[in-house]
């Protein structure tokens, strides 16, 4: 054996070595969730409301609040992420301003989400009076959210060939038409990408809730489908806890006796949901290549 | 139909193309050649203001007399009346079908009986229809390069242009599917106005019937095609076609 083929051997085992270290910390981690949590999901769990001193509690108003804040973050958060990327890549010209934006945008996301929720807390809930609620909750996820989703929408818009763009000019459309009709659809598939794996991030957030969405859930009814009435599910002005937040709570100042037992579970639970919407983005992105492709 | 008068095009205080002064013979094939950074690319780009904002312009483009790059020239009007066709084929996204209606549909015409008549048109005038007949609903992308190059080439025809700029069309394409662009092409000259950027000389000398040698951002000579071949009027273009260039 040379000098160089033992060097490259060496080289292999230590890079698969690393590599087998990254899996197995992972598979650690969510073997250290799952195991104690699993056995605890049952559907009573699932689809019952919580107990404040009694055993026997579930977490379906945490569960259900976990979906509806990320889908009002996604509301407010896609269209402005989709605004500032089509600028950034179809508009703005590399000057001073842009630059600026773009290390503005870089320095957002690497914000500490308690700061975020604190920065929500005097603005949204006290000084806009949107009070502990959703919307307020929403909105500072917004501002978490913002910086990935606006850098993965580019990204997808900018793997749109030119030559597409061009061919769209060349037959005679607008700009805006070129955008909305050539660029954006075939962006569609990186962008939903984009948009579902910061689902599952602001998913798992608490720290940046705690001070905003609140922590507690008053009764709510399933039934009532008017999002103005005040005890409608669909209220974006009422407090809610996420699932998150409620496995911090149970942790810090649970008072239920079982307490760690129910916090495995929702653990467990936010994970597999995490891991969900992971699966569900490689799957969309690639049943619309797949389409794109045929 | 299409002249340009001392035309000078610079990109950032750089000239790329300088007092150009030509008139496009109607319905007729003109190839544009020249070595690369000669500025014949420049020039096709100009001719429709696929330039615009990338380029300025100095001097005029008259389409029927009137200068194109004026401020209330309408450019998409322009750009619908003066079709381009890329170096790569740029189908988009969809069906044939919806490829060679964009345009038309883009235009709002929405009569189902004029874009089905359209379409067969076009195509049989891109020489297409018989390979795509019975599958106008399957996805473009599925064609090859040469059948997606000619699709563009119907989709620009139906809109119906008065002239066509072509920038390199077949220098993606293999050696059959460059043969049946070049017949399709001298078919149409029929009814449209051809402008074709190309590096290969042989391309320009069997299917265009005017050439311009452009050497630096300077249009060297304009002659039809076989006086500038076989007997060249400048030194700079004998020398080009001869291979002693550069």
């Amino acid at each position: 054996m040379t000098k160089a083929e033992r060097i490259d051997r060496i080289a292999t085992i230590l890079i698969l070595l690393l590599a087998l270290a990254v899996v197995g910390l992972v598979i650690t981690v969510l073997g250290l969730i799952l195991i104690p949590g699993i056995s605890h999901i049952s559907w009573h769990f699932l689809t019952s409301s919580s107990q404040s001193f009694e055993t026997g509690g579930g977490i379906f108003d945490q569960l259900f609040n976990s979906f509806y804040l990320v889908v009002l973050t996604l509301l407010i958060s896609v269209p402005l992420a989709l605004g500032a990327a089509i600028y950034l890549n179809e508009y703005a010209k590399q000057n001073w301003f842009t630059d600026s934006l773009r290390l503005a945008i870089e320095v957002l996301s690497s914000l500490p989400s308690i700061v975020i929720g604190l920065f929500g807390y005097l603005v949204f809930v006290l000084k806009w009076g949107l009070d502990f609620s959703l919307l307020a909750g929403a909105l500072v996820l917004t501002i978490l959210n913002l910086p990935l989703l606006t850098r993965t929408s580019e990204t997808a818009l900018s793997q749109v060939p030119n030559l597409q763009r061009q061919a769209g000019l060349g037959l005679g459309m607008a700009k805006w038409q070129v955008i909305l009709k050539i660029v954006l659809p075939a962006a569609l598939p990186g962008i939903l990408t984009g948009a579902i794996l910061s689902a599952g991030r602001i998913f798992g957030e608490a720290a940046a809730l705690i001070y905003t969405a609140g922590q507690s859930t008053i009764t709510v009814n399933y039934q009532d489908w008017n999002p103005f009435s005040p005890t409608s599910f669909l209220n974006p002005m009422r407090p809610a806890e996420t699932l998150a937040v409620h496995i911090w709570k149970l942790n810090t100042e649970g008072l239920i006796p079982d307490a760690s037992a129910v916090s495995s579970g929702a653990a467990a639970v936010l994970v597999l949901t995490i891991l969900l919407f992971n699966l569900g983005a490689r799957l969309i992105g690639h049943l619309i290549s797949k389409r794109l492709e045929k | 139909m299409l002249e340009v008068e001392n035309l000078t095009i610079t990109y950032s205080e750089h000239p790329v193309l300088k007092g150009i002064e030509m008139a496009f013979p109607d319905h007729q094939i003109t190839a544009l050649i020249g070595a690369s950074g000669s500025g014949k690319s420049t020039l096709l780009r100009s001719l429709n203001r696929m330039n615009d904002g990338i380029a300025s312009v100095d001097g005029h483009i008259n389409f029927h007399g009137v200068d194109i790059n004026q401020p209330n020239a309408n450019v998409y009007r322009i750009r619908q009346a003066i079709g381009m066709v890329f170096q790569q084929p740029t189908p988009f996204p969809m069906s044939i079908y919806e490829n060679v209606v964009y345009g038309l549909r883009l235009r709002g015409e929405k009569n189902r009986q004029l874009l089905d008549q359209r379409v067969e048109e076009s195509l049989r005038q891109a020489a297409l229809w018989n390979e795509v007949k019975d599958r106008l609903k399957s996805p473009a992308q599925a064609l090859s390069g040469g059948q997606q190059q000619r699709l563009c080439i119907a989709r620009t025809l139906a809109t119906k242009p008065e002239i066509i700029l072509l920038d390199e069309p077949t220098s993606a394409l293999d050696p059959i599917s460059t043969s049946q662009i070049e017949a399709t092409l001298v078919d149409l000259k029929q009814n449209y106005t051809i402008i074709i950027v190309t590096h290969n000389m042989q391309q320009a000398s069997r299917i265009s019937d005017w050439t311009a040698y452009f050497e630096q951002g300077q249009l060297i000579e304009f002659q039809p095609t076989e006086k500038l071949f076989l007997n060249p009027k400048e030194q700079q273009t004998a020398d080009y076609l001869s291979g002693k260039f550069g």
